[in-house]
């Protein structure tokens, strides 16, 4: 430093511009590479992007990659995509085969935490809160069964759309009439999950007041309705129903290994007992055959929100029932 | 303000009577010897740098709440915090993307509190903070290492470049809907190394640091990174810095060979100061070698402004 010899002021001011033309050349070059890989390999592997993710370009491109929603999440359900995964580097995925999201943290704190608001918590905020303003209208303050936070949540899980599930009929259980005892995915799988609070999913659809469903499961859904399924989980001997329950007003269901769980069916429901979302997203559809034979049908309905849970539990070898990302559209 | 002061009549260089070595009766070349300066800031700041980049590892690691995320945004104590080149890309990207509205308040928090410190110390984060600054430094070592044996060549650029690469990127992410310029950070992808797990990606690092090596010294850190040049923009009045006293100095110029943005000590040169005091430029990271170097104690931190209010 400090030379100031005009020749060699030039040459270097030729050589910078050299390099800066070149880099910046070169990082464009990059990004179209990017946007070519971005669409192709998500749509086949089971792999989506956390909740509340805002249209798929704008996601990926808007990203800081600061893993904030990979710290947050309490079952490590996020990964920060590598070079060599056929996504964007650095940016958040879920592989729901591997781990789902199962609505764990109860209030999508994923999209909460991300600072850029490329997971945006604000159409969940006023999901939330309309559902809050419906419940405060039937009830009162001084009720001590005052709990609007079940009503908000389940709202607001609702809301989440990461995609979309979709039966495979060739190889499903339940088409095939065959029933499922055990544990799903073998004794070596760490993924976990959470029972889901049957209570609160069933009864409520999308379209109806959000306060009135959820008069705990009345009735058994069609999908649990062959009453023979049973599930145990070591050290719980309570009643699935009744657990559904309990979850909300103790506010206490940690996650559990799903190789700790065992299930026996007559006919595979695992998808539709599983579902975080309930009767809404998922049922099991019965069909009499007119040879007076029932047939049997997991039926994804337009509640599915893609969290990937009946994807992670599906007994099969491959699964028979993938999530595919949305065609997304911007929530914004 | 600070061309305006490079713009003054140079003040004269000193007389002999007055150097630091003939006040101590020395020769020169002696004292230039014998003054070799001690490790005490580096010896502060290597520990600070890594600890740092720890507790973002531990706080993933045993789920300590104390500073989540990883360099690009991260929250400390429940406090946002946002690399502000980062930031200017998602503001600029937010508005085509149409979701600008839609950024948090807690976007808002870690933008201005990052903006806010950048302000107050410059680039200081780059070498109290950086991990790819210390590997550099490690790199930088080794380069001077082989240019002391000859065996390669110092290469330099123009030190404008990297707000050519500051403006470059913005336009990029500008044009492109995407912040490009996170795919190719050394500093987050780093990070996020440490914090995520290592991934290919690495090699883009390797390569960085290999090119500084037997090419040109620091080459990231002085012609490219364009998240240091929003702070050496931002921080242009900052009150921390190091402090120049022309009457100490010896024009050994030893201050700008350990510096790595050399030409903020231009006034170090015998002729050049135009000032008795003399304030390092807002490209100046703070790492304090050249204090540490300095054989006459001729440099120093200081925080301006506060001997005033004092």
């Amino acid at each position: 430093m400090g030379k100031s010899n005009t020749d060699l002021n030039r040459r270097q001011f030729l050589k910078s511009s050299a390099v800066a033309v070149t880099a910046i050349a070169a990082v464009g070059a990059g990004v179209g590479y990017i946007k070519k890989i971005k669409g192709t390999d998500i749509r086949q592997q089971n792999i989506l992007r956390p909740p509340g993710a805002v249209s798929q370009d704008t996601f990926i491109y808007g990203c800081i990659k600061c893993g904030l929603c990979v710290q947050i999440c309490p079952i490590q359900a996020i990964k920060l995509a590598g070079i060599n995964e056929g996504l964007s580097y650095g940016t958040p995925y879920i592989d729901v085969r591997t781990q789902a999201c199962d609505f764990s943290c109860d209030s999508l704190q994923c999209v909460e935490t991300c600072p850029t608001a490329v997971l945006n918590f604000k159409q969940f905020e006023e999901v939330g809160g309309n559902a809050l303003t419906e419940y405060q209208k039937e009830h009162d303050v001084s009720d001590p069964d005052f709990n609007p936070f079940k009503i908000q949540i389940q709202a607001m899980r609702e809301a989440v759309t990461m995609g979309f599930a979709v039966v495979n009929e060739k190889t499903c259980l339940a088409v095939k009439g065959e029933g499922f005892t055990g544990t799903p995915r073998g004794e070596d799988f760490e993924g976990l999950n959470r029972t889901p609070a049957r209570g609160g999913g069933r009864g409520m659809g999308r379209g109806q007041g959000m306060g009135k469903g959820l008069g705990r499961g009345k009735g058994l859904g069609r999908g649990e309705g062959r009453g023979e399924g049973r599930e145990h989980e070591e050290g719980d001997s309570s009643d699935h129903e009744e657990r559904g329950e309990d979850r909300w007003q103790q506010g206490e269901s940690k996650a559990s290994l799903l190789k700790n769980k065992h299930y026996e069916r007559e006919i595979c429901n695992l998808c539709v007992t599983e579902c975080p979302i309930g009767c809404s997203a998922i049922e099991m559809k019965e069909t009499q055959g007119q040879d007076g034979k029932l047939t049997f049908k997991p039926n994804v309905l337009d509640g599915c929100t893609g969290c990937g849970v009946c994807v992670m539990v599906c007994p099969t070898e491959n699964p028979s029932i993938i999530v595919e990302p949305l065609k997304q559209e911007s929530h914004v | 303000m600070f061309k305006n002061i490079k713009n003054l009549p140079p003040i004269p260089a000193k007389p002999v009577a007055e150097m630091p070595h003939t006040k101590l009766g020395m020769d020169y070349n002696v004292w230039c010897k014998s003054q070799k300066g001690n490790h005490k800031w580096r010896n502060i700041r290597w520990p600070v740098l890594i600890a740092v980049n720890l507790l973002f590892v531990f706080s993933f690691f045993f789920e300590l709440s104390i500073l989540e995320g990883s360099l690009s945004g991260s929250r400390a104590l429940g406090f946002y915090l946002i690399d502000t080149y980062n930031a200017l890309q998602v503001i600029l990207i937010s508005i085509p993307g149409g979701y600008f509205p839609s950024l948090t308040m807690n976007f808002w928090i870690g933008f201005s509190t990052i903006l806010f410190l950048s302000i107050m110390g410059g680039r200081t984060y780059c070498s109290w903070v950086c991990p790819y600054h210390f590997l550099a430094e490690m790199a930088e070592k080794l380069h001077d290492y082989l240019v002391n044996k000859k065996k390669i060549k110092e290469h330099s650029f123009n030190i404008y470049l990297r707000f050519v690469f500051w403006v470059g990127f913005l336009l990029l992410a500008l044009l492109t809907k995407n912040i490009v310029f996170e795919n190719i950070n050394p500093v987050g992808i780093l990070s996020r190394a440490m914090i995520y797990g290592p991934g290919l990606i690495l090699l883009w690092v390797l390569a960085l640091l290999i090119f500084e090596i037997v090419y040109s010294k620091r080459f990231w850190c002085r012609y490219v990174c364009p998240v240091g040049a929003t702070w050496a923009i931002t921080g242009k009045a900052a009150p921390l810095r190091v402090k120049f006293d022309h009457d100490k100095c010896g024009y050994c110029r030893d201050c700008q060979d350990v510096c790595e943005v050399p030409h903020v000590l231009w006034f170090v040169q015998r002729g050049k100061a135009t000032q008795k005091t003399h304030y390092a430029d807002s490209d100046c990271t703070r790492c304090g070698l050249c204090i540490d170097t300095c054989g006459g104690r001729a440099l120093s931190f200081t925080i301006k402004g506060l001997d005033k209010i004092v």
